[in-house]
């Protein structure tokens, strides 16, 4: 186990620049989630941090050790790809073995013991003398993540390891896998591009946009307090209105949306007036009916219903632009209905 | 498509393919028959019928020699084809390098290299340089022509296997040769095999580049059918040749299916 720190982390693929000056410190057992769209350079982050890729400049440090130029196969690292990368020539305890046949690690007695071990961890044992292919997806996945676990490497990388499995199968392993984790509490950087995966499994998650790190920080800290619109929108499809704010007595907050309608708002993170983003959580939106109130109520027209079973995804027009509010299925309203929509001052975010 | 073809194009198309696959066997057809014969002469239709020319022919020490001699040709520059071709597949599946486009083109077009070019050039060289042909140089010339069948079935199979596996071994402390001897050439061993029986039949096949460089002393089985034709065509020369499409045949299946299957694994 071992704390990762990045310094000035920059790489470029011919014309691309794919990660610009990078720095991170990854705390000894953390479990940290890369996040971006794709193109954002967490892919790239990752294959810099098991030297898949070599940087064109920064420094990368394993826990004491400066690896920069170290090869991945000198790094100890444990790897779990996207496509699993299971040997398909090897069995289930052959490539389990593999790692630490490298290394030279522990004496063979020693050796099946850990696969025996690792396979009752991922709660797949006696599959041992079986091959790849005679496996289901997620069988697959958890021979990946043990065989990625056997050689206590001092960093597991995961890459979007659960984008190949079906949903139900997803949510039942990203549960596992905070379970696992639970029992190998081992520093571990997941990089993917699904929102609910980081905000479920990792301590910490770092969105990144073109080369860049955006916003890092705890998830329900980056969840409920975006620092920028990209994050605001990556993080759950948040509603973005342009709006001009400015400060009324009593130290409050109002501001314009683009149709003209004012509304309150929370005051600005830098306490300056003017052109700023108000950020409308889809959950935080709610129809007003008759003898309702709210902080700030507008006028609607509904666009269109989505019933989703345990929920009902509503689009509206108000404020001069599209709002989309996800709301409970026993609120009965029908497209081309004038409504009124509101929320509350302190679910709502006033950005830059 | 095919079910809803009017019942009269249907029957074009059987009539057309039968007919191109009769102009294709017809000549194979007709040695094999030939001999069967338990007459005397290369003719067609055979007379009589017997496997006596068989016995004849693999109870002949000139036949016998000449076989031996093929075998070790073809053994020889198999041993060198292989791996050449490999290592040549894996760098141009995995490598980038300055004009790769150029040495795929050529690796990966056989007929590019006619047989009768490569057999002057190497004519020219061992007479200059070596002081004649020898079964070297015959070898040479016939991993030459086999190399372009390795690198092709290694490489489609190598097409297929996942780089990830190879990264994988990487992080997991696996060297360079570590990588490609555990990892990525046993994921190749299909393709490997197929491109050893294409190497051993390209050699063993081949008269026009033997015919070139052979000596006085050196007489391998398709050599041997071509004199024995000139100078004394019984029914042995066909049943020799027999022998060459059996097994011509056997590599092509293996190979065929070689490849095939590793669709159905992959």
């Amino acid at each position: 186990m071992a704390s990762v720190t990045i310094r000035n982390l920059s790489k470029r693929f011919g014309k691309v620049e794919a990660l610009k000056d990078v720095s991170l410190t990854i705390e000894n057992g953390a479990f940290v989630a890369l996040m971006g769209p794709s193109g954002c350079g967490k892919t790239t982050l990752l294959r810099l941090i098991s030297g898949l890729e070599r940087a064109d400049s920064g420094t990368i440090q394993i826990g004491a050790q400066n690896v920069t130029r170290i090869a991945p196969e000198k790094r100890n690292i444990g790897l779990m790809f996207q496509s699993y990368a299971l040997f398909p020539h090897m069995t289930v305890a052959e490539n389990l073995n593999f790692p630490m046949r490298m290394r030279r690690d522990y004496d063979p007695s020693e050796r099946s013991l850990r696969i025996d071990r690792a396979l009752e961890l991922v709660r797949l044992p006696d599959i041992g003398d079986r091959y790849p292919r005679q496996l289901s997806g997620g069988q697959q996945q958890r021979v990946a993540v043990a065989r990625a676990l056997i050689d206590e490497p001092n960093v597991l990388l995961l890459d979007e390891p659960l984008s190949n499995l079906d949903a139900r199968l997803r949510d039942e392993m990203q549960i596992e896998l905070v379970e696992m984790r639970r029992q190998v509490p081992i520093t571990t950087i997941l990089v993917t591009h699904d929102q609910t995966e980081g905000l479920t499994l990792a301590d910490e998650i770092i969105v990144m946009r073109e080369g860049r790190i955006e916003q890092a920080g705890a998830p329900r800290a980056v969840y409920s307090d975006p620092a920028t619109p990209f994050v605001a929108d990556f993080l759950g499809g948040a509603n973005l209105v342009r709006v001009d704010a400015a400060p009324t007595a009593y130290n409050h907050w109002r501001a314009r949306a683009p149709d003209g309608t004012g509304v309150p708002v929370p005051s600005p993170p830098d306490g300056r007036p003017g052109p700023a983003v108000l950020v409308l959580r889809q959950e935080h939106v709610r129809v007003i009916g008759a003898g309702q109130t709210a902080d700030a109520i507008v006028p609607a027209e509904v666009a269109a219903v989505a019933y989703r079973g345990q929920s009902a995804q509503l689009s509206v027009r108000a404020l001069g632009q599209r709002l989309r509010l996800v709301i409970p299925p026993s609120v009965r309203v029908e497209a081309g209905e004038a409504i009124r929509v509101g929320w509350s001052v302190a679910d709502s975010r006033l950005i830059r | 498509m095919s079910g809803r073809a009017p019942w009269l194009l249907r029957l074009a198309a059987f009539v057309f393919l039968a007919a191109m696959l009769t102009f294709l066997l017809a000549p194979l057809v007709v040695v094999i028959a030939a001999s069967l014969s338990a007459g005397g002469y290369l003719v067609f239709p055979p007379q009589g019928l017997s496997f006596r020319w068989y016995l004849e022919v693999l109870n002949d020490r000139r036949w016998q020699e000449a076989l031996l001699t093929s075998l070790i040709i073809a053994l020889m520059s198999t041993a060198f084809a292989v791996p050449l071709g490999t290592a040549g597949a894996i760098a141009l599946t995995r490598f980038r390098f300055f004009g790769k486009s150029v040495a795929q083109l050529l690796f990966l077009s056989p007929l590019l290299f006619p047989t009768i070019v490569v057999a002057i050039g190497l004519l020219i060289l061992a007479s200059r340089w070596l002081g004649g042909s020898s079964i070297a140089v015959i070898v040479a010339g016939h991993v030459a022509l086999s190399i372009p069948f390795v690198v092709r079935t290694v490489g489609a199979v190598l097409e297929g296997v996942d780089p990830a596996t190879e990264e994988a071994a990487r992080v997991m402390g696996a060297g360079f040769f570590q990588r490609y001897r555990l990892v990525v050439l046993p994921q190749c061993r299909a393709g490997i095999l197929a491109g050893t029986l294409l190497a051993f039949l390209v050699s063993f096949d081949d008269a026009v580049l033997v015919l070139f460089l052979r000596t006085p002393l050196i007489d391998t089985v398709p050599l041997r059918i071509y004199s024995s034709l000139e100078f004394s065509p019984d029914p042995g020369v066909a049943a020799a040749s027999t022998l060459l499409i059996v097994m011509a045949a056997i590599v092509v299946i293996a190979s065929e299916r070689l490849l095939a299957g590793r669709r159905v694994i992959g």
